[in-house]
């Protein structure tokens, strides 16, 4: 294991970031005696901890030429890596094809390729993708249940239509960001999403997908799908996500706890105050709305200069309405979704780090067990020893005729696995498949021991177990190893996108809070210049007769204007 | 009996509405109520058109708390005022008075003056957008700024603004006695409580409804009506906008505080979320200020918009009644009439007893039961009623002057409060469009200095 900086590993420090992302991808290739190296889905790519850019909002403004690609696996694969900027459109369609109901279908335009599917593909998608990386951040797509509670409550049609075109947009934001992503982009499965040649079913069902482990935890980490994975793996344990390292990662300790925290902030205040905020400005739209309508009434009964203020004042709160409308709309779509994706992600990294614990889990338990049979082994041969001692002393106290018995006594003791070898054993031993279980270890020493009671022949039965045990600590070494290796290389390869990650939400939160400065802004231009003409109308109106001529107007009862109290301070500023 | 027949109205002759029966001269009735001037002569005005002979601006300021100790304790109120109306006896009159001042002289006018249209006071106890008690600051300038528009309303109106009470209360050094000699000697003639006001208490709400409506005045009805059916909308939706913007305040205090959050966990970019914090914190503060500076003060004046409206509403209503008062008359004295007619053709033979309906025989046939039916209690019958049809048509004479007099004074009522409201709407909706350009301007400066902050987040290498 690498020792790793006991730092926040979200911390926003490129310099680092960098050298680290190259330390990581220098693990990856140089990892020891990774067995299945030559079918690692993970291409070679420099890019590994460079390339990364924002899909959202600034859909790629800042894309990076790919790193230089010259064996395209498909012409999806070469326009996503042509070096020029790549957005994927989509668009929702109302359709009946092969189902005797109406369901919305995705059309998906990459290049000149165009394909459609329906949401539950795109889930499918997902999760095939989040299977065949198990160390990759896969990018979120809309939750199942509407996220109705950001959207306006309106009539029920209109919020299927608002639903879909959230869905949609939130749909082309996730493939979008695949087609970014350094690695995901190469992924053959995702091509032929886009290229919609042939039926998604079809793709479920062959390879790669087809491969696909039922527990990815008993895979490599690299390549889930590796037929020749070593039999090792199958002796790895199956733990549960909350089994307390002995030594855990200070490094992913600190990723869990901040992920914890940001996900708890983000579905907490920000995420509610943000659909509060926008439910109150939806309101007030109407309400201006409806002001608007009244005030023109008002003027209808007014006549003159009057009767025009009156309808330009009404003109300027139906501006506000239309801005207050667009408002909502620009920050819904640019402030609230992408808070909302953010709180996926969270969610999606908090599953990540739940895997890489239990890959340090297994890490560790697989050398519990292993240390556990060496002592069992070393316990099975000191009884060994001491039995032939006893023999060889009994043997001696014999006559000396009796000497060609020996005939397993003889060899050296310490060199005794050979012998064991051709040996059946008398009476069936634990399954070795089985032998994962923590704990595991004492439960045998018992068989054993009960084993050993009843036997009759317990030098034959200790002979057996000294050979067994031998089997599974090679099987465990073997474990160990590639369990070393998945850890060392999820932990690389995590760390690796946790920056890319980082560096990607640095930018969204950037294009976020822009995007919401200028909505706010050109709500106040487009209102105050509603008001500025409202005003010069209102101005028209001809004063009262009762004024002094010499114009010293000296109203001086107007209305205190108060100096705005500004309570500019929270604490930390 | 009494109007049963309403062909007989038409022997009355009642002026058609566009003929300018008024006559500023003489004969006009002076009595309080009615208007002393006579700037009617001047050319270029129409017998309807208000005239101002001078401007009165007024003034309220510096509310303090008098007998702060006692349990009498008050506040006074600074009124001055600059004039050039000759009725002052100088440009820059000022005293100190007390609410309860303010409740006298409005009380006064309009008893004073009962066609015109006498702005109504602030309810003592309105206090929707304050807080505290009697003697809260926002209390005190609530009720100041109420009791500016009070007397603002009062002298632009050309007839109050030279009645002797309202100079009184700007000038008299005291005022009490003032107070006194007004309540006992009431200016102008006692009013005429002649047979007008004992027929016509008989006869009023009897019939709600003017019988031969004026055009003029039922337009006019129509134009308060909707006039007040406006603002009582726009006060409701703006309300309902000003508790949203309040709620939004809120929101955006919030979300500053998340925003702020997140700048707490996001360490690398930390400085320029606080800025973003800063500026959702100071827009949440541009709204509040705004609702406290200018919708706040706005719905007021809307508020009191409308009252002022109700009191104009009610001088039409009143209005109404003279006319009332009249048409009753008319038709008390028609009735009166025709029985005398019936009784003289009974006398002169009978003659005519049968065209004059059953109604009339069957009383002659009481009349004879009772054994009246003899020619001397006739002739005695007639003299009376000969006696009082003169006394009704000199009732109805007056109560036709009266009638006119009050329409006409209506009418005029009617342009200056037109005048009035459209100044104040003038400076309500300017005060409301500079309070929103005002906030629009500094919320719009302040997103404006946050983007370039926002754009130096350093992104990727």
């Amino acid at each position: 294991m690498d020792p790793y900086e006991t730092e926040n590993p979200f911390e926003e420090d490129t310099d680092r970031v960098q050298s680290e992302a190259s330390s990581a991808y220098r693990v990856n290739l140089s990892a020891p005696s990774s067995p299945p190296s030559q079918s690692s889905r993970i291409p070679s790519s420099p890019s590994l901890g460079s390339a990364s850019r924002p899909a959202f909002p600034s859909s790629g403004s800042h894309r990076q030429p790919q790193a230089y690609k010259s064996d395209f696996c498909c012409t999806r694969d070469q326009w996503l890596h042509s070096g020029e900027e790549v957005e994927i459109i989509t668009d929702a369609l109302k359709t009946s094809v092969n189902s005797s109901s109406t369901y919305i279908t995705y059309v998906i335009k990459s290049g000149t390729a165009e394909a459609q599917h329906r949401y539950s593909e795109f889930e499918s998608l997902r999760t095939s993708l989040a299977r065949l990386y198990p160390t990759l951040i896969i990018p979120p797509i809309p939750s199942k249940q509407t996220i109705g509670d950001y959207a306006v409550k309106q009539a029920k049609a209109k919020e299927d239509a608002a639903m879909i075109a959230r869905r949609k947009r939130m749909l082309q934001t996730f493939l979008n960001r695949i087609a970014r992503h350094p690695i995901l982009s190469n992924e053959h499965v995702f091509h032929r999403f886009l290229d919609g040649e042939v039926s998604w079913t079809e793709v479920l069902h062959s390879p790669p997908l087809s491969l696909l482990p039922t527990n990815i935890l008993k895979a490599p980490s690299h390549n889930p799908t590796d037929q020749n994975a070593s039999p090792g793996y199958t002796a790895l344990p199956n733990p549960s996500a909350t089994h307390a390292l002995r030594r855990p990662d200070q490094r992913f300790l600190d990723s869990e706890v901040f992920t914890n925290k940001f996900a708890a902030h983000l579905s907490g205040p920000m995420e509610k105050v943000t659909r509060r905020t926008m439910k109150r400005w939806s309101d007030s739209s109407h309400d201006h709305a409806e002001l608007g309508a009244a005030l023109n009434g008002f003027s209808l009964n007014e006549s003159g200069q009057l009767s025009s203020a009156i309808e330009k004042t009404g003109q300027a709160v139906d501006a506000t309405y239309m801005s207050t409308t667009l408002l909502l709309q620009e920050l819904e779509q640019n402030w609230a979704e992408p808070l909302h994706e953010y709180t996926q992600f969270a969610t999606i990294i908090k599953k990540l780090l739940v895997y890489r614990h239990q890959k340090h889990v297994q890490y560790e338990m697989t050398q519990e067990n292993l240390e556990a049979k060496r002592e069992q082994l070393e316990e099975l041969e000191k009884s060994e020893h001491a039995a032939r001692r006893l023999e060889e002393a009994l043997g001696r106290g014999r006559t000396s005729a009796d000497s060609p018995r020996t005939e397993d006594g003889t060899p050296s003791s310490g060199d005794n696995s050979r012998a064991d070898t051709g040996y059946l054993p008398p009476h069936p031993g634990p399954n070795p498949v089985r032998r994962r279980a923590p704990g595991m270890g004492f439960l045998s020493a018992l068989s054993y021991t009960l084993h050993g009671m009843m036997d009759v022949d317990p030098a034959t039965a200790r002979r057996n177990a000294i050979s067994k045990a031998r089997e599974q600590i090679s099987l465990l070494e073997d474990a160990l190893h590639l369990s070393a290796q998945d850890l060392k290389y999820s932990s690389s390869t995590i760390q690796a996108d946790l920056d890319r990650f980082q560096r990607q939400k640095v930018a969204d939160i950037r294009e976020m809070a822009i995007s919401m400065a200028k909505s706010h802004r050109d709500w106040c231009k487009k209102n105050l210049e509603a008001w500025e003409e409202a005003k010069r109308e209102v101005e028209k109106i001809p004063d009262h007769p009762n004024r002094m001529l010499e114009e010293i107007v000296e109203d001086s009862g107007g209305v205190a204007n108060g100096s705005r109290e500004s309570t500019s301070t929270i604490d930390g500023h | 009996m009494l109007g049963e027949d309403d062909d007989v109205f038409d022997s009355v002759t009642w002026e058609s509405p566009s003929a300018p029966t008024y006559d500023a001269g003489p004969s006009a009735p002076t009595g309080p109520g009615f208007r002393q001037s006579t700037a009617e002569s001047e050319p270029g005005h129409g017998p309807h058109d208000p005239k101002w002979e001078g401007y009165l601006i007024t003034s309220v300021k510096d509310p303090v708390k008098e007998l702060a100790d006692t349990k009498d304790a008050y506040v006074s109120y600074l009124v001055s005022a600059k004039t050039n109306l000759p009725i002052f006896s100088t440009p820059n009159p000022s005293a100190r008075r007390r609410f309860q001042d303010f409740v006298f002289l409005r009380n006064h006018l309009s008893k004073d003056f009962p066609a015109c249209v006498v702005p109504p006071l602030p309810d003592k106890h309105r206090l929707e957008y304050v807080t505290g008690d009697r003697f809260s600051p926002e209390f005190m300038e609530r009720r100041r700024a109420d009791l500016h528009r009070f007397l603002q309303r009062l002298s632009r109106h050309p007839t109050l603004q030279r009645s002797t009470l309202l100079r009184a209360f700007f000038e008299s050094t005291e005022w009490h006695v003032t107070m006194h000699q007004h309540v006992a000697h009431p200016p102008g003639p006692e009013h005429t409580t002649g047979v007008i006001d004992s027929i016509s208490d008989t006869l009023l709400n009897a019939f709600s409804r003017v019988r031969k409506p004026d055009e003029r005045f039922l337009a006019m009805r129509e134009g308060v009506d909707k006039f007040e059916e406006g603002i009582v909308l726009t006060e409701r939706l703006w309300s309902r906008i000003r508790n949203r913007t309040n709620d939004l305040t809120g929101d955006y205090h919030d979300m500053a505080v998340a925003v702020q959050g997140l700048g707490f966990l996001e360490s690398g970019i930390t400085d320029p979320l606080n800025h973003f914090s800063n500026t959702l914190l100071e827009f949440s503060a541009l709204l509040r200020h705004t609702t406290q500076t200018t919708t706040d003060p706005f719905l007021i004046h809307l508020h009191s918009l409308l009252q002022y409206s109700h009191a104009n509403r009610a001088v039409l209503k009143l209005r109404d009644q003279k006319q009332m008062d009249f048409e009753e008359l008319s038709d008390y004295l028609s009735g009166v009439t025709s029985e005398r007619d019936r009784l003289a053709a009974v006398i002169s033979g009978h003659a005519g007893s049968t065209g004059l309906g059953l109604s009339s025989y069957l009383k002659d046939r009481v009349d004879a039961l009772r054994g009246a039916d003899d020619d001397r209690s006739r002739v005695e019958k007639m003299r009376k009623l000969d006696a009082k049809i003169k006394e009704l048509q000199d009732a109805v004479q007056t109560a036709h002057e009266t009638s006119d007099a009050f329409s006409d004074e209506t009418l005029r009522e009617q342009t200056v409060f037109q005048y009035a409201k459209e100044a104040e709407m003038k400076e309500m909706l300017g005060n409301l469009a500079d309070g929103q350009m005002e906030f629009y301007k500094a919320a719009m400066d302040e997103w404006d200095r946050i983007i370039p902050i926002i754009q130096r987040i350093r992104v990727d290498v």
